[in-house]
């Protein structure tokens, strides 16, 4: 097994929107990830047709998304999914009005055979949402260390014993 | 007497949230209402005061799927008001920028939300697994409307290229060179969507709507034209009011728009299509007539094949002007803003859309109304709605859901315009 070496095959999208509250998780970890992925690394900022994510993929073989998940009581609360193991569900892709979100977007991608071998989603659980307002005090407090962890998510990645096979 | 209720509470593969009640009554259809009770957003409101250069941003904002639509509808009403034309290669630029949305919108809907009823899947994705191959190319598809719209307008969703008079900045022969090679791929896939959908199983109905669309003297409308109708109007879109009304109803917060004289009409491709063939290029008309379809087509179902047809369009349409494009001058025509009333009507790619901006001296707007496309055609939906479940109500409650569902996506409504979700529920007394 080696690791994802090359250059531009590891790809980071961040979703959301800034204006709609905790949707904003996204493009905040993406702004604390700016300049700190290692070199080859693309870093996505991604608010709308989900859809489009697909043709972002292109020749990905290593993916990490940051979005937004539903309020279940535990605002701020960062879950890791590996979706080789963990099914991303519908609550956990939230925050988005369009019909493709992100877990449509992979499930169309894994029938078309164009979704990337590994996908790690870090879904931040929001509180709000309202549109026109800034994340909350619990989210906000979670960026960093969703950044830190996402760095070193990439860092696993692209390590030779990641487990992830090149092309 | 026995009632009957059937509610579904989230109606895929439409824009926006709404609701949809049908009342029976001794084997009849008594009501068949749209409810949309998305919040009205306000938009005319919130641009009283502003400038009118802050417009085209502004009014985008109205919908993530067809913003060119709105920033189009603006700027030629602003112009209009400050007696301005734009022609030439920049008036070309916009034609192309319309197109790349005309693409994208259509491809996203023909296949990715209206494919799936006729094939009896849930959604695309279950599609996809039988149609790969066809979902693949509408991905394709939509990808070469976005790149128009991303190297025309500054980014894909809501762009921010677009100002009264022009652009802020145009692009060189050079930009649109590789956008070229990807429509010509795009025409061809548009050519294969025509004959897979024109396959489809369509219910027999015929209504007799009365087709409004825009007609221009020599081009199959986008930007311009008088207004027309099937049944002899042709006004200059300034008369719009003087013909049309907006009325409010119970069940939406959306308005309805009616002919003053004639009541419900038909926006959209069908009116598109019925009142422009002749301006369709021959090669397309006969592509049309292989579809199955003559110069008008009053069956509903069959939208999917002039959306087709009308992807098809676009993508020609589009690299006729990339081939011809040589760089403006100017990015833009100076403007100077004055008092009085401009009108805009363009063409949506859900329908006709309509503005109306009373400016004051300094060019701040005093007054706007916007009229989009799936407000118009409310009346005439929940019409069909009535049509198609007439001779079913004696068949199964999920048949009658379903042929209602896919009527009203026959409209491709989009619901955030008009004012999200569809509720459906079905009355038998």
């Amino acid at each position: 097994m080696s690791g994802v070496d090359a250059a531009g095959r590891v790809l980071v999208i961040a979703l959301g929107n800034p204006d709609r509250g905790d949707d904003g998780i996204g493009p905040a970890v993406a702004a604390r990830l700016e300049g700190r992925l290692p070199p080859g690394v693309a870093l996505l900022v991604r608010r709308g047709d989900l859809l489009g994510l697909i043709e972002d993929w292109a020749g990905v073989v290593a993916l990490v998304c940051v979005d937004a998940a539903a309020p279940l009581g535990e605002p701020g609360r960062i879950r890791r999914l590996d979706l080789a193991t963990d099914e991303l569900t519908r609550e956990l892709s939230l925050a988005s009005s369009h019909g493709f979100g992100l877990a449509e977007a992979v499930e169309l991608a894994r029938v078309l055979g164009l979704a990337p071998p590994r996908i790690v989603v870090y879904a931040v659980e929001g509180c709000r949402f309202t549109g026109g307002t800034a994340l909350s005090t619990a989210v906000a407090a979670a960026v960093a260390e969703t950044a830190e962890r996402i760095l070193a998510e990439v860092g696993r990645l692209l390590r030779p014993t990641a487990g992830v096979a090149g092309p | 007497m026995t009632t009957k209720r059937i509610k579904v509470d989230y109606m895929a593969r439409v824009e926006g949230e709404g609701s949809l009640d049908l009342h029976i009554e001794s084997g009849q259809v008594t009501a068949a209402r749209l409810g949309i009770f998305e919040p009205p957003r306000f938009f005319e409101a919130l641009l009283r005061g502003r400038g009118f250069a802050e417009t085209p941003d502004i009014v985008a904002r109205i919908c993530g799927i067809c913003p060119v639509a709105y920033q189009m509808t603006a700027v030629h009403a602003l112009e209009n008001a400050f007696g301005v034309r734009v022609e030439g290669q920049l008036r070309a630029l916009r034609r192309l920028l319309y197109c790349g949305e005309w693409i994208e919108s259509h491809a996203l809907h023909v296949v990715m939300l209206h494919a799936p009823d006729f094939l009896g899947f849930p959604d695309a994705i279950r599609m996809a697994a039988e149609h790969g191959e066809r979902v693949r190319s509408a991905l394709a598809l939509k990808k070469a409307g976005n790149a128009l719209m991303r190297v025309l307008g500054g980014r894909e969703i809501h762009p921010v290229n677009v100002r009264v008079g022009g652009f802020y900045r145009v692009p060189s022969r050079a930009e649109l060179a590789p956008l070229a090679e990807q429509l010509r791929q795009a025409r061809d896939r548009a050519v294969e969507l025509v004959r897979w959908v024109a396959g489809f199983p369509f219910p027999p109905l015929e209504r007799d709507y009365e087709f409004v669309a825009l007609r221009h003297p020599h081009e199959y409308p986008l930007n311009e034209g008088r207004l027309v109708s099937s049944r002899s109007l042709d006004i200059d879109i300034a008369d719009y009011e003087t013909e049309f009304e907006e009325r409010q109803v119970l069940h939406s917060t959306a308005l309805h728009s009616l002919l003053k004289r004639r009541g419900a009409y038909l926006v959209g491709p069908l009116a598109r299509y019925a009142l422009n063939f002749d301006r369709l290029p021959e090669h397309i008309q006969a592509l049309a007539r292989e579809a199955g379809l003559g110069p008008v087509c009053r069956n509903p179902f069959q939208s999917i094949v002039v959306r087709a047809l009308e992807i098809l369009y676009a993508c020609e349409e589009a690299l006729r002007i990339i081939a011809a494009y040589q760089p403006p001058a100017v990015a833009a025509v100076p403007v100077e803003p004055r008092s009085g009333t401009g009108f805009g009507c363009t063409e949506a790619p859900r329908g006709t859309l309509w503005h109306r901006y009373d400016l004051a001296a300094d060019g701040s707007l005093e007054r706007v109304r916007i009229v989009p496309p799936t407000a118009q055609n409310q009346p005439s939906i929940e019409a069909d709605l009535e049509a198609v479940a007439t001779p079913l109500l004696d068949q199964p409650e999920a048949l009658i859901r379903e042929r209602c569902e896919l009527s009203i996506r026959n409209h491709d409504p989009c619901i955030s315009c008009a004012t999200h979700f569809l509720k459906l529920s079905l009355h038998r007394g």
